[in-house]
């Protein structure tokens, strides 16, 4: 009887732990209200700001837009119910100034207050995205400043030209940087997006270029016959993965920046492109069809030996690291022609299990943040695109329509 | 003995309601870490450049010189097209082969051999694609007696499609390689 006993509380333990896990996690977000005290309402903004506090996975926004006095620290007694309260002021007669302050709910104290100030109109997304970046900071919260980058991504315009475009990560600043000609595969040189590396394909042979976004400083980097690609930067900016086919024949290569100098890292007779930085950075992990189709490989890069990481799907032709963690996009549907289903799976270096975290579309160009803590992703969806995020650790995603042409290669 | 019993069960029970406590946030956030520093980097007026100088040369040419729907090779020279992820030559393909190398045995130019893939998968795997069409003909070619000086190769991936229907005839279009004199 005892023994029964004690098997029936252990499973109602384990079943009741499960449900508690899950709402303590939505409990534990921080309830907060936004009012606006902007002269001129703009919706746009709030939606941002909206975003952004979801996105970052600490806080639960009202979706009301409530207007109120910036200045005084009245509130609405149905705000009373919330955390916090973000009171802002947006406005926009010459560039864009923002003035933001965090109060406390229960009583009206003044917790934080910041303004912001830039020349630009353009440019306001990104004054939301620093003000949520600072609560979470001020807050104590766990850091969100990968919101603050820029995307930087090219996508084609007409057969045979393309654009470089920068754009923040909801896409609702978006500024072409390099328009006209086939110039495509951007990827930053530096944590601080000061340069990136591009492939320009407007000569006979492709050329790797470093271009200096503030002062359109150009500096050639190598050149290959048939293809080159930047396709990862290890982290002190020294030494480049590249896709690169001196013979005719596309392989993986390390360029070391000061000398300019190439070091083959694969050796295959097929297809082995998008190299990626792992772990500690002496290995790497890869897209190869030595199995007959694309798959995703690791190996040392002073190391001969090659090894699978993924065992399902039959398509595996995009991935991308950050540390011991790897996203990949794996197609999931046999369609020779016409739309394939393709999701994004997280697996890990150390390990040969597999998670899903998309189920539907056509999910693509996964790309960890540089904090490696939020996937961006591209899902396509009959005639629209959209930039899709999930934040690993709170769940919590988001999607943001794209519109124009399809993307061609994108990072952040 | 019951007592007992009714012991552990009130542990377990205890336990139940306690739960597993919430991993504490981490407090050593590190501040200025992004790239936007009260306003300075952000007001930074990024450049825009314009390479428009740079013609058509990618372009592709659906007016073939030999009049046919399927070709968008210039200069006298023919289209080789392949199957969904594939780079090998087919047998259907061969007599493309026959006419291009006699093309390029007619003149001392250069020439350019231009793979290209429909629009599905990555990009980077698609250039790479690309490009072992284009080193399959130029060894075909070569195979034939042609110098390999004699040609370049290059891979344009997805970027230069000849159809943008989304229809399987459109996709089979761009699975191809062009050739080209370099001028």
């Amino acid at each position: 009887m005892k023994y029964i006993l004690f098997l029936l509380v252990s499973l109602n333990l384990f079943a009741v732990d499960a449900s508690v896990k899950i709402e303590k996690d939505v409990e534990h977000r921080t309830r907060i209200a936004l009012v606006d005290g902007s002269t001129i309402t703009n919706h746009n903004f709030f939606k941002i700001l909206q975003s952004d506090l979801k996105i970052s996975g600490h806080f639960l926004a009202d979706k009301t837009h409530h207007k109120g006095d910036i200045s005084s620290s009245y509130l609405l007694p149905v705000l009373k119910s919330k955390e916090y309260v973000l009171k802002y002021s947006l406005a926009q007669k010459s560039g864009t100034k923002l003035i933001i302050r965090l109060l406390k709910a229960s009583d009206g104290t003044e917790v934080f207050k910041k303004s912001y100030a830039i020349p630009s109109k353009n440019k306001m997304p990104f004054l939301a995205h620093k003000a949520v970046s600072d609560i979470n900071t001020v807050l104590k919260y766990p850091d969100v400043s990968w919101m603050n980058r820029y995307v930087i991504y090219a996508r084609y315009t007409t057969p045979g030209k393309s654009e470089i475009v920068l754009a923040d990560y909801t896409f609702n600043y978006k500024k072409s940087i390099i328009k006209g000609g086939l110039n495509l595969f951007p990827k930053w040189a530096d944590k601080d997006q000061k340069s990136f590396y591009y492939s320009s394909y407007n000569g006979l042979r492709p050329i790797l270029y470093k271009m200096n976004i503030y002062t359109g400083q150009k500096v050639k980097m190598a050149t290959s016959e048939g293809m080159l690609v930047c396709s990862d930067v290890r982290k002190d900016g020294k030494k480049l993965l590249l896709t690169m086919a001196p013979e005719g024949q596309a392989d993986i290569y390390e360029l070391d920046v000061s000398s300019k100098s190439t070091k083959r890292v694969t050796k295959f007779n097929g297809i082995d492109v998008n190299g990626k930085y792992l772990d500690d950075e002496s290995s790497i992990v890869f897209v190869s069809d030595r199995l007959g189709y694309a798959n995703v490989f690791k190996k040392g890069l002073h190391a001969s030996a090659v090894s699978q990481v993924v065992y399902h799907g039959r398509n595996n032709n995009a991935v991308d690291a950050h540390g011991s963690k790897i996203v990949y996009a794996s197609r999931e549907s046999q369609k020779s022609f016409g739309a394939n289903t393709f999701n994004i799976y997280l697996t890990s270096s150390k390990s040969t299990s597999a998670r899903p975290l998309t189920t539907t579309g056509t999910n693509q160009f996964p790309k960890l943040s540089v904090d490696g803590n939020v996937i961006l992703y591209i899902k396509h969806r009959g005639n629209g695109s959209s930039v899709g995020y999930i934040n690993l650790e709170s769940q919590q995603s988001l999607l943001f329509p794209i519109s124009g042409r399809k993307v061609q290669s994108i990072d952040w | 003995m019951m007592k007992k019993s009714m012991i552990i069960t009130v542990m377990l029970w205890a336990m139940l309601f306690t739960g597993c406590s919430q991993k504490a946030p981490n407090l050593d956030v590190e501040e200025g870490t992004n790239n936007i520093s009260d306003s300075t980097e952000i007001a930074g007026d990024t450049v825009a450049i314009d390479e428009n100088k740079y013609g058509n040369e990618n372009s592709a040419n659906t007016d073939g010189v030999n009049g046919t729907q399927y070709n968008s090779s210039s200069d006298g020279f023919q289209s080789i097209y392949f199957g969904f992820g594939d780079y090998g030559i087919s047998s259907s393909m061969e007599n493309h082969i026959t006419t291009n190398t006699n093309v390029v045995n007619s003149t001392n130019s250069t020439i350019k051999i231009e793979g290209n893939c429909d629009e599905f998968g990555t990009d980077e795997y698609n250039y790479a694609l690309g490009l072992k069409r284009a080193k399959a003909v130029k060894e075909s070619i070569s195979l034939q007696g042609v110098p390999e000086s004699k040609m370049v190769i290059i891979s344009y991936g997805e970027s230069n499609p000849t159809c943008t229907r989304p229809t399987d005839s459109c996709y089979e279009k761009n699975r191809r390689v062009d050739l080209r004199l370099v001028k």
